[in-house]
């Protein structure tokens, strides 16, 4: 059971860039894979993906590099680097709840995370252009890997 | 030369949204504090303007993800009241029981989650995992409880889809309500040995008598609804008064507005607000679980409001245990609102105190003018002054110690930082 989790905020800019790969995405999944969005909050990240063998998560990162920098970490294999700043808009984000799930065995076997660095999280709704072309970019990346022998 | 210190947290762990705090010290006293909230202001209020009245519940409850339900319900009742319609019956106790849930995840989630590793001697829930799990998996499942009801009754777990002005789109089936009996008890346990649990805590010292406020909703202890809003000091209006009685006041240093009770001064709402002015109203078995560890009536110590909120916990899932036993099904899932021009006023308890919206609406029902209130706004300058009285009677621990002691006291507070700008960051600072 695999399940992709868009996680983002609609309303801040390129935070929502994990949720238009989830909308991408959303009905070319090879079957039995499920899609959500989530906003980042941890429970409701753990919720997400409890009970799944694989999980595939997409978010923003505040990490200074050039918008549009893709990155893939096999979050099963240890923490998020914290520079990623996967944290989002809530504070408890991303990086903690993966670390929750590790602590109490709660973590899918495997978990990748892919990271869209964003250009600008103000108030207000559209994703910055190098990052609606990265978004593109890793839901074929994405439903490669779900389509994919790995 | 006096010796000057500032404390500063540019980045203010576990409360809901971004924000920062400074603390600057000069021969041993406190000679500045300044809570900073960096969010855009303002966007949404903005952004509803040329809206249709109807829109503004789904619009309003993308403000924060902790609380939707609290805008949901401010803004379905400010259209409602405008147009002299009341939702009563079992599809305002629907309203009841989704505000229900919002409060068990939200409190569950800043109970255990945020609050509690600070007095635990932990840095973060993670932590707390590793070190604890057992209390990490029961909070949990009790956060996961509140997400069946806001599913179940609100059609999503976040930001629920099912509310609209009037009422409903669906109303569920008594039975689909009764499937969370077994859980619900199971959290209504939980959330009694919550309170024991946190009772036990070690609270630093620090009292702060100041003015209470709280909606009143009339024989009941308020959650979804209350139409005057009143105080521990003789404050007694109906919330169609709010800006009369409250002044909103631009700082430099924040981005959202600090609100004062007009000629009063700083004011509180939240928990601790809400037991003091209605602890008798509390659900059995909540007053019970206050008495059990002898909380008394006025909490005055902010740093105790982790064991408010944990009574409010039991309350949430006792009264929402009671809903679901008296539930019948609605005839209809809504009742028709006919806009009119107008100021339309709404208010709810969200689970950080009071939120009050006002909108000013022409004949077609398209909204001219929005106003939103949010709790933490309205909470920040009595955080600032127990930051101020907490580090004046402090002032001589050492500086890391100070700085953590200082952010949990902005944490006694849950401050939904997204909310109230709409973000948080502490700065002790040595100059």
């Amino acid at each position: 059971m695999t399940v992709v989790i868009g996680v983002g905020n609609e309303l801040r800019g390129d935070d929502a860039a994990g949720l238009v790969v989830a909308r991408l995405l959303e009905r070319k999944v090879p079957d039995g894979m499920k899609v959500v969005c989530c906003e980042g909050e941890p429970v409701s990240l753990l919720a997400a993906w409890e009970g799944h063998e694989r999980a595939v998560v997409v978010d923003a990162t505040r990490s200074g590099a050039e918008p549009g920098t893709i990155r893939r970490i096999a979050a099963h294999e240890g923490p998020l680097p914290p520079a990623l700043g996967t944290s989002s808009t809530h504070l408890l984000g991303l990086a903690d709840a993966v670390e929750l799930a590790r602590a109490l065995g709660r973590l899918p076997a495997t978990t990748v995370v892919y990271g869209i660095e964003g250009a600008t999280f103000a108030a207000g709704s559209g994703l910055s252009d190098p990052v609606a072309a990265a978004a593109e970019r890793v839901a074929a990346a994405v439903l490669r890997e779900l389509n994919g022998a790995e | 030369m006096s010796e000057t210190k500032t404390i500063r947290t540019d980045y203010l762990a576990r409360v809901e949204g971004e924000g920062g705090m400074l603390v600057r010290m000069r021969g041993g006293k406190v000679s500045e504090v300044k809570l900073r909230i960096y969010e855009p202001p303002r966007f949404f209020e903005a952004f509803l303007r040329g809206r249709q009245f109807t829109e503004a519940p789904d619009i309003t409850a993308r403000i924060c993800g902790i609380c939707p339900v609290a805008y949901q319900m401010a803004a379905c009742l400010a259209m409602e009241s405008l147009a002299g319609v009341e939702v009563d019956g079992q599809l305002r106790a629907l309203r009841r029981l989704l505000y229900c849930g919002e409060w068990i995840e939200s409190h569950t989630l800043h109970v255990y989650m945020l609050h509690a590793p600070d007095f635990l001697g932990v840095s973060s829930a993670v932590e707390l995992a590793q070190t604890s799990p057992e209390i990490v998996e029961k909070a949990l499942r009790m956060k996961k409880i509140g997400n069946e009801i806001m599913r179940v009754v609100g059609g999503r777990e976040v930001h629920p889809i099912n509310v609209r002005v009037g009422g409903w789109y669906k109303t569920p089936t008594k039975a689909q309500l009764e499937a969370l009996v077994p859980d619900l008890e199971w959290a209504l346990e939980a959330s009694e040995e919550t309170v024991r649990l946190v009772a036990t805590l070690d609270f630093p010292e620090l009292e702060i008598d100041r003015e209470l406020v709280a909606l009143d909703a009339g024989g009941e202890y308020p959650i979804d609804r209350g139409a005057r809003l009143i105080s521990n000091r003789g404050l007694d209006i109906p919330i169609s008064e709010f800006y009369d009685h409250v002044e909103e006041i631009h700082v430099e240093h924040s981005n959202a507005l600090h609100a004062r009770l007009r000629e009063r001064g700083s004011y509180l709402v939240g928990p601790c607000a809400r037991y003091a002015l209605h602890r008798e109203l509390l659900s059995p078995r909540a007053l019970a679980a206050a008495d059990e560890v002898g909380l008394e009536p006025l909490v005055l110590n902010p740093f105790r409001s982790i064991v408010v909120r944990a009574v409010e916990l039991v309350h949430a899932c006792e009264e929402a245990l009671r809903l679901i036993r008296e539930y019948e099904e609605p005839p209809a899932p809504s009742v028709d609102v006919v806009p009119r021009a107008g100021f339309g006023h709404g208010a709810s308890e969200a689970p950080r105190g009071v939120l009050y919206h006002r909108y000013r609406l022409d004949d077609a029902g398209s909204i001219l003018d929005a106003k939103i209130v949010p709790p933490t706004s309205q909470n920040q300058a009595s955080i600032e002054e127990d930051l101020f009285a907490f580090v004046t009677a402090h002032a001589s621990l050492p500086d890391e110690e100070l700085r953590l002691r200082c952010e949990q006291a902005i944490r006694n507070y849950d401050p939904c930082i997204s909310c109230a700008t709409h973000f948080l960051t502490l700065d002790v600072e040595d100059e």
